[in-house]
């Protein structure tokens, strides 16, 4: 059971207009459950109640029913989230702040102090890459600056936990590239990471498993690989094959009973392109 | 890293410095505004032109001064506590600054407290300012017109001129003016208590400047509608609930304007200052547990 | 909404908590003469509408000020008709400002009756007597309300005592007075000097002017003014006092 990093159960959030008949429902009975150390994906279309879910799961809004505990305990109560940071959509933060006075603030909120909350800042000031524009107000800071800043401020109190609400929206590639990044590191010091995103793409190279909710529902859950793994296919990559070898592989798929459904050369992506040539540029100025 | 709970902090229920932090980061925000520095910069004129009353006899001149002062800093407090507290949570709300801040481990009740106790500490500082300019004026206009009756009446006999001097003293700086300051500051921070409820559930800045606007008046004659409900038995029901809806509801402000009668001269008693005292904090203590209740049912 | 509802009953649970508190302390302000100013319609006929907005806003005393510069303005240009009306509003918002009651009784008493004495328009002396005499008694009124509403501030007694010795030539009233003016918290030493000297132009009232007189002689130096020593010397001799009783001649 403490294996859970969260577990929703249940779910269901009805957000009743004032003075109208009608009711939104923004998540339906509701199933989750998210192992301590995985990085989760909630994908979904616009609308479809992710980052209600999420905020219900952080206790910023409150369920119709059902529950969500965090490694086990209710996570409506305040004390559960010494153990979680938070990155929401699309965050402006105090743009009259400098990034080291905004850290500086929301790790006093943690009860950090002293030296220890000034190490710490300059630790993840380094970590996020914002050391340089560290002094600099947030109003000066480009969007991917201001997610970067948003996810050192997430991991201030060093969360067991982190929860980012679409982390790479409106954010470059070069920029959401390095998120992804940190994200992957996240990973490997064991830290939960429950994202939810609609950029379907960046998130396919991160997540261990995800779920996929459609107005409010549910509608599919698994490991990635296993989900998008088309079942009866398989690709082979060579380097170097001649073409004879190429006709004599067709000819023994054709022997055992398999079709070759396509043969074309491997391309890149062009998101690797953009960054590889934009790099190359940054180097040669 | 597979512990549950960090091992950075551990979670206290109620936490000052968290207050604090929110409370300085509040006070800095308000500073900021663009508002705040035209209101103080009026004031300040304000108070400050009145040194061009020195046409008037000296006791008219102090007493110009005393009013236009202390009138001066009763209306720029009252506006900016309505207006720098309205904007407080709706901002917050607006710049996404609440989520993450609730994130965190800070109860919605200490968030509350913070922007209540940064608004305080505007309103606090701001009153300083002005009254440190209203006492450094009348005290340089008191010394300056004791200095020329000295010098006018120094051959006169001693009695005449003790008598002279004392009069001049009586009307100029005396204690009851900074009894006049801490009840300016009360009403204020009450209004700021006030403006921080309404703004819970508000929808938009505008609506809870408007709708304090209206408190305000209102407010003032409340102990109008009091009496009248408690005293008036023969008016009718609807009247007489309306009257007790606005006697119950609404604070006495009319209760804060000791300001007047102070620069009249007239000593107040402990025993009234000591139960305003009270009565405004009860205020502001009901004001701001509303907030916190409301602000607890509040769908981010 | 329930919510509502609850907040709602808060607010109304501790408005029937604070009743008492406000009442108690509306009280002691009235026992306290500091706010015994009705704020009802008369006050609102008086000062009209937006005056009576900002005495509720508690700016009051902005107003009064306001007003009372206008008051003096009109003076300059002699519009008496507006002083009075002026002050009449400039007291009705501060009752307990006593300079405001005093400057509107000078300008009455003093210099609205000798206008309306000196006036060229009116060829009749008696009734240029009466405007006067009118003027007296509107000067004589805003002091008595002005004492009414400041029992204990000796400016307004010392006042009234000369409008008395000045204009209505009333030297008991104007004893009276300044006697009760001697008795006020603060007063200057020579209202009970000045007590004296009007007891002392009383006719019938000369034993006890002497005695008034002489106690003050008594008390030392600082009493023993010019003015003084010489009604002391009148009254020695209307009294006939003997020798040895009375005081030193001075020796300049």
């Amino acid at each position: 059971m403490t294996d859970l990093a969260v577990e929703v159960e249940g779910l269901t959030k009805i957000f009743s207009i004032p003075f109208r008949k009608q009711s939104i429902t923004a998540v339906r009975d509701l199933n989750l459950r998210i192992e301590t150390g995985e990085v989760y994906g909630l994908l979904g279309p616009n609308g479809s109640g992710k980052s209600t879910t999420l905020k219900i799961i952080l206790g910023l809004v409150s369920p119709t029913s059902g529950r969500t505990e965090i490694f086990g305990q209710d996570s409506s109560q305040v004390a559960t989230r010494q153990s979680v940071g938070f990155l929401p959509e699309n965050p402006y933060f105090y743009k009259f702040l400098t990034g080291t006075e905004t850290l500086r603030f929301f790790g006093k909120l943690c009860g950090l102090r002293g030296w220890d909350l000034k190490d710490r800042v300059q630790e993840l000031l380094d970590l996020v890459g914002l050391t340089e524009a560290r002094n600099q107000r947030l109003g000066t800071y480009s969007k991917g600056m201001l997610q970067r800043i948003g996810l050192a401020q997430a991991l201030i109190n060093e969360p067991a936990l982190i929860v980012l609400d679409e982390p790479t929206a409106g954010v470059d590639p070069a920029g959401s590239h390095e998120i992804r990044n940190l994200i992957v590191d996240f990973k490997k010091r064991g830290v939960t990471v429950l994202l939810s995103s609609h950029l379907l793409e960046q998130v396919q190279e991160i997540c261990d498993r995800i779920g996929i909710l459609a107005k409010g529902k549910l509608v599919r859950e698994g490991p990635l690989q296993e989900l998008i793994a088309i079942e009866d296919r398989t690709e082979l990559v060579l380097e170097n094959a001649s073409d004879k070898l190429m006709k004599d592989i067709e000819k023994l798929a054709t022997k055992a009973k398999a079709t070759v459904i396509e043969r074309r050369r491997s391309t890149t992506t062009l998101e690797r392109l953009f960054l590889k040539v934009t790099s190359d540029q940054n180097r040669n100025d | 890293m597979t512990e549950q709970i960090s091992t950075v902090a551990k979670y206290r229920r109620f936490s000052p410095w968290r207050v604090l932090a929110l409370a300085t980061n509040a006070l800095v925000e308000l500073a900021r505004q663009k508002v705040f520095y035209v209101l103080l910069i009026f004031a300040l004129i304000l108070i400050g032109s009145s040194v061009l009353m020195a046409r008037f006899a000296f006791q008219q001149e102090f007493q110009i001064l005393k009013d236009v002062s202390l009138g001066a800093m009763s209306l720029f407090t009252s506006i900016l506590a309505i207006v720098a507290t309205a904007r407080l949570i709706p901002q917050d709300l607006e710049d996404r600054t609440l989520y993450t801040i609730l994130a965190k481990p800070v109860p919605r009740y200490e968030y509350i407290l913070g922007k209540l106790f940064g608004a305080l500490l505007l309103l606090a500082i701001s009153i300083a300012v002005m009254a440190a300019l209203f006492a450094a004026i009348l005290y340089l206009r008191e010394q300056s017109v004791l200095d020329q009756t000295w010098r006018q009446m120094r051959s006169g006999p001693p009695g005449q001129v003790d008598d002279a001097l004392s009069t001049i003293r009586a009307s100029g700086l005396n204690s009851d003016i900074f009894v006049g300051v801490t009840v300016i500051f009360l009403k204020a921070s009450l209004l700021a208590a006030l403006t921080l409820f309404i703004s819970t559930f508000a929808t938009t800045n505008i609506f809870t400047v408007v709708v304090m606007v209206v408190v305000y008046f209102i407010a003032h004659l409340q102990p109008v509608a009091r009496e009248y409900w408690l005293q008036q038995a023969h008016a009718g029901w609807i009247s007489r609930g309306f009257l007790a809806l606005v006697a119950l509801i609404f604070p006495d402000l009319q209760a804060f304007n000791l300001v007047d009668d102070i620069v009249a001269g007239v000593a107040i008693p402990m025993a009234i200052f000591t139960k305003t005292l009270l009565l405004g904090i009860f205020y502001i203590v009901i004001y701001t547990m509303a907030a916190i209740f409301v602000f607890y049912g509040k769908e981010l | 909404m329930t919510r509502a509802l609850i907040t709602l009953g808060i607010i109304l649970g501790f408005g029937i908590l604070k009743l008492p508190a406000e009442r108690s302390l509306a009280q002691e302000h009235r026992d306290w003469h500091l706010a015994d100013l009705d704020l009802n319609l008369t006050l609102r006929e008086k000062i009209g509408q937006v005056g009576f907005v900002a005495a509720l806003s508690g700016f009051r005393a902005m107003l009064a000020d306001i007003l009372f510069i206008q008051a003096e303005a009109a003076w300059e240009r002699t519009e008496w008709g507006r002083v009075l009306f002026l002050f009449r509003q400039v007291t009705a918002l501060q009752p307990h400002v006593p300079l405001f009651w005093d400057m509107a009784a000078w300008h009455m008493a003093w210099n609205a009756s000798a206008a309306a004495m000196n006036n060229p328009k009116q060829p009749r002396q008696a009734l240029r007597i009466k405007a006067q005499r009118e003027y007296f008694t509107i000067g004589k009124d805003f002091l008595e309300r002005g004492i009414k509403n400041n029992p204990r501030n000796p400016k307004l007694y010392e006042s009234l005592a000369m409008l008395y010795r000045d204009k209505y030539n009333d030297h008991a009233r104007a004893s009276e007075f300044f006697r009760k003016a001697a008795d006020c918290p603060g007063a200057p030493s020579y209202d009970k000097r000045f007590s004296g000297y009007e007891l002392s132009y009383c006719e019938g009232w000369e034993p006890q002017a002497y005695i008034q007189l002489r106690r003050l002689y008594d008390e030392g130096e600082q009493e023993r003014l010019p003015t003084l020593i010489k009604r002391l010397k009148y009254l020695e001799t209307k009294l006939n006092i003997p020798p040895s009783q009375r005081i030193p001649d001075q020796v300049k």
